[in-house]
């Protein structure tokens, strides 16, 4: 087990390699840098431009621009944001809680919406409650998510009011009081909620069709024939079987909300890595841009890693030598 | 000084940190009727107020929330020395200012923090700093405070874009930047003066001279290469504006408590939180009073308009969208714009036959709901200098062709399709950029416009070209466009040249002209501090691009903003547009 660990953690050295030329060949290929883009002052000398340019040294050629990065990344340092005149991993560091924050509540409010509606689904299936359900998961899967969310937005943010429109936290209250946490979790809610609504899909899918298919397996006959109450059935038999692939998803879920946040951060201007991957990319803030794609694709080869982990810890069939 | 910089100007979605365009819908009825004799400077900003209406009584201890309107947050450089989004610009107009204040046309006046003379030969400069200027920490502003923004951004270890030309002019400036001399010496300090001198008079100096300074005392131990990610300037920012920071929340938010010290005295408000708004969410903000003050985007100027608790202010944008055409290239070496020999828009009654085929006024109403008005010139209508007698291209096909066949631009094979003087096969490349909803719609219009008149035209690449690469295009000189529509958002300064002279590499149609140069030279001439001067050159510069057409100025256009009803003393012109302390709220 600590030997497969091991051996997948020194993969993903090559692994993360391959992606960091890759990212930053294509960051490189966009047209323009941060200088470009910006509101460059035509009073100013060119010669002036250039001279930041070179300073910068962006206008060596990429393999020695990408030796000068990597040498510096592997040591921690991913360099400074040109846009934010800040260590890039100061600019990350601020934002990279608010989205860990906002995955882990949609996480959790999926999780409790998909999974009883997943087991009522299973457990009836084929009755109005299982249509219904299958009905909603279907909407769900078939509605994007910055419609919806722009939806949940003008009713609950602004038609009824209940939850903040946008932002983090409100400014007026001080860090460290209850006051801060609780505007905190009040402004991720309504965040997390849209998402949630409409990513219950996968989830109630698998586990429907998992306790459906579980429900005519041998070894539950078998119970049923010894007496066992239905409703044991359910819950040691059948469910324990079929959470198996749910688990295994959860590394997969994590890695995919992280990077799945753009959209809802922006559309709530919830401050995060989505936001600020966005921003990064249409500011031309190359040093941004490719940290934040290298965390996520750490973040994702640790999420497989996970996953499989988990798999073989649910699942005593499966033994990771 | 106002925003000193061009800028090339995006669409609002695009990269919105730049510009929020907005316009007006005025036009509406009035145009269909008398569509001829319409003349464009009955467009003006007096159609929209720019002034708050309320007249009550502010309250005592009122707070106001301000949408800062973005869908890129601010960054959090709060010093004009170095910020680099518009959105942390907005951000410091809170708290800090510069020390001359600047009329309706962006010139200096001595109402602010400091008066102002010029000498007699127009080198010299005097600054003098009044009495009660005080830093937030009790300081006061000194003349060594100004002197050392210059050092700052003259500085080797300066990383900002804000060293220009015109700090250059400075005596011993450039001596300064190379590092051959450790102070300015064209900058001297006595106290509160500080007097600045010139190596050539310069009238742009009345618009353009930087007179923002930098809290010495305050920051004087911390390098100059890391005062940008200081926690002085991005956390506990010192300025001696009408308001205080109190508390920054990264991003998002920031919260202003009043500066009962402000040397015009104490602000009506007690105090101001600003948000970061996503474009999306301002009109509704707005309307249920999340938001006090917001700007608005055209796009949502329907929206707007119905609310019956915000009024819309309106002014003119610094800004003009423009169609150019390719007429060289920029040598590097000589730092110089190069004409082809033979331009293949060489003939100006083909680009004034262009110019007639395309009806900005149907553009302007019916693309941009009436929002933008067709463009005279390329001097925006907000300044004196605007050439009120040059009228727009009006549309008229009927002219175009006509210019065409004089031209020699006929159709000999009788394809329906024009042929060059030659007659040879004559094919125009367009290139536009993405970015709005109308971007797309706007250059299908222009080729079936160009179409109607006989001309093959064809959008480069068969697609429109996003911000960056299509700016690329432009700078490579690539030989493949003949013809693009951009526009520029320009500076506080009249003076054209950063866009216009021969040695301009923004000078993107590359096109040079030899009264073009003299003309801008004497804009900007000793005598050229003569206003009427001034206005008389630029006339006259104007009357020649609108002849020689080597650009098409197509449309100028309104910046709005919300204001909902209980606000009180704003005042959205330029020049008072940052005058926090004079604004209340009655409820």
């Amino acid at each position: 087990m600590w030997k497969f660990i091991l051996r997948r953690l020194l993969v993903m050295i090559p692994q993360l390699f391959l992606l960091s030329i890759i990212v930053f060949m294509m960051a490189k290929a966009m047209p323009g840098d941060a200088l470009s883009g910006q509101e460059i002052n035509p009073r100013a000398n060119p010669a002036e431009l250039d001279r930041i340019r070179e300073e910068l040294g962006l206008n060596d050629p990429w393999y020695q621009q990408y030796l000068r990065w990597a040498s510096n990344a592997v040591q921690g340092d991913f360099g400074i944001s040109y846009t934010h005149k800040t260590p890039v991993m100061d600019v990350i560091e601020d934002r990279l809680w608010n989205t860990v924050f906002l995955a882990l509540v949609t996480l959790i409010f999926t999780y409790m919406l998909a999974i009883p509606l997943g087991i009522l689904s299973g457990r009836y299936n084929d009755t109005w409650v299982d249509k219904t359900v299958t009905g909603y998961s279907y909407v769900g899967f078939g509605t994007p998510i910055f419609i919806f969310a722009l939806i949940m937005l003008f009713i609950f943010g602004f038609a009824l009011d209940w939850f903040p429109s946008g932002g983090s936290v409100d400014s007026k209250v001080d860090e460290g009081t209850f006051a801060y946490v609780v505007s905190k979790i009040n402004h991720l809610i309504l965040p997390a909620l849209s998402t949630a609504l409409i990513a219950t899909t996968s989830t109630i899918q698998y586990l429907r069709n998992e306790i459906i298919d579980n429900k005519i397996k041998d070894f539950v006959r078998t119970a049923r024939s010894k007496g066992v109450p239905e409703s044991k059935v359910y819950s040691r038999h059948i469910l324990r079987n079929s959470f198996l692939p749910i688990a295994a998803f959860l590394g997969y879920e994590i890695t995919g909300l992280i990077g799945g946040a753009v959209i809802i951060e922006t559309i709530f201007s919830y401050p995060g890595l989505g936001q600020l991957f966005l921003s990064s990319v249409s500011l031309r803030d190359f040093s941004v841009v490719t940290a934040i794609v290298m965390m996520t694709g750490f973040a994702t080869l640790l999420g497989t890693l996970l996953s499989d982990i988990i798999l073989s810890a649910v699942d005593p069939r499966i033994r990771i030598e | 000084m106002k925003i000193k910089s061009y800028s090339k100007v995006l669409s609002a979605l695009a990269i919105s940190s730049l510009l929020l365009a907005a316009c007006s819908d005025d036009t509406e009825k009035s145009s269909t009727k008398e569509k001829k004799g319409k003349a464009v400077e009955q467009v003006d900003a007096s159609k929209f107020p720019t002034k708050t209406t309320n007249q009550g009584e502010p309250i005592k201890g009122g707070h106001l929330t301000y949408g800062l309107v973005s869908d890129t947050p601010f960054e959090g450089i709060l010093n004009k020395v170095f910020y680099q989004g518009e959105p942390d610009n907005q951000v410091i107009t809170f708290f800090d200012e510069d020390l001359l204040d600047t009329d309706e046309n962006y010139v200096f006046t001595n109402d602010g923090a400091a008066t102002y003379e010029i000498s007699d030969d127009h080198k010299t400069v005097t600054l003098t700093i009044k009495d009660n200027v005080n830093w937030h920490d009790g300081k006061p502003v000194t003349g060594e405070d100004l002197e050392y923004a210059y050092l700052v951004m003259g500085s080797k270890d300066y990383k900002g874009v804000r060293y220009d030309e015109q700090m250059a002019l400075i005596e011993g400036m450039e001596e300064y930047h190379e590092g051959k001399a450790d102070s300015i010496s064209g900058i001297k300090v006595d106290g509160k003066k500080i007097i600045f001198t010139f190596k050539k008079a310069n009238p742009s100096v009345t618009t353009g001279l930087w007179t923002y300074p930098l809290h010495k005392e305050y920051l004087k131990d911390v390098p100059i290469a890391d005062l940008e990610s200081s926690d002085k300037i991005r956390k506990n920012p010192i300025g001696f504006g009408p308001f205080k920071v109190k508390k920054i929340v990264q991003g998002e938010a920031v919260e202003f408590e009043a500066n009962k010290d402000y040397y015009r005295g104490e602000p009506k408000l007690d105090s101001i939180t600003l948000k970061v708004v996503n474009p999306s969410v301002v009109v509704k903000s707005l309307e249920n009073g999340d938001l006090d003050v917001a700007e608005v985007l055209a796009e949502q100027y329907d929206q707007a308009k119905e609310l019956d608790n915000i009024e819309l202010l309106g002014k003119v944008e610094l800004a003009y969208s423009y169609i150019g055409f390719n007429f060289g290239y920029y040598d590097k070496e000589k730092e110089e714009n190069i004409m082809d020999e033979n331009p293949k828009f060489g003939d100006k009654r083909l680009r004034q036959a262009m110019a007639y085929a395309i009806n900005n006024e149907e553009v302007g109403e019916k693309m941009y709901k009436g929002l933008r008005f067709p463009a005279n010139s390329v001097i925006t209508p907000n300044f004196k200098y605007n050439n009120k007698d040059v009228k727009a291209y009006e549309y008229d096909p009927e002219k175009a062709k006509k210019l065409l066949d004089e031209a020699g631009f006929v159709d000999t094979n009788k394809d329906g399709i024009r042929e060059d003087a030659d007659g040879k096969e004559f094919k125009i490349n367009f290139a536009s950029m993405s970015g709005s909803d109308v971007s797309e719609p706007l250059a299908r219009y222009y080729i079936q416009q160009w179409e109607q008149v006989g001309l093959d035209v064809e959008l480069q690449d068969g697609r429109l070209h996003e911000f960056n690469s299509f700016y690329d295009l432009l700078k490579k000189d690539n030989d493949k466009v003949d013809v693009y529509s951009a526009a520029w958002g320009v500076a506080s300064d009249p003076d054209p040249s950063g866009l216009w002279a021969r040695s301009a590499e923004f000078n993107y149609t590359r096109w040079v002209n030899d009264k073009n140069d003299e003309l801008l030279a004497k804009g900007i001439s000793e005598e050229a501090f003569d206003d009427q001067y001034r206005i008389d050159t630029y006339n006259e510069w104007q009357e020649l691009i609108h002849e020689e057409v080597p650009v098409i100025p197509t449309l100028f256009r309104y910046q709005l903003a919300g204001v909902n009803e209980r606000v009180t003393g704003y005042d959205y012109l330029a020049g008072r547009q940052y005058q926090w302390h004079n604004v209340g709220v009655t409820k």
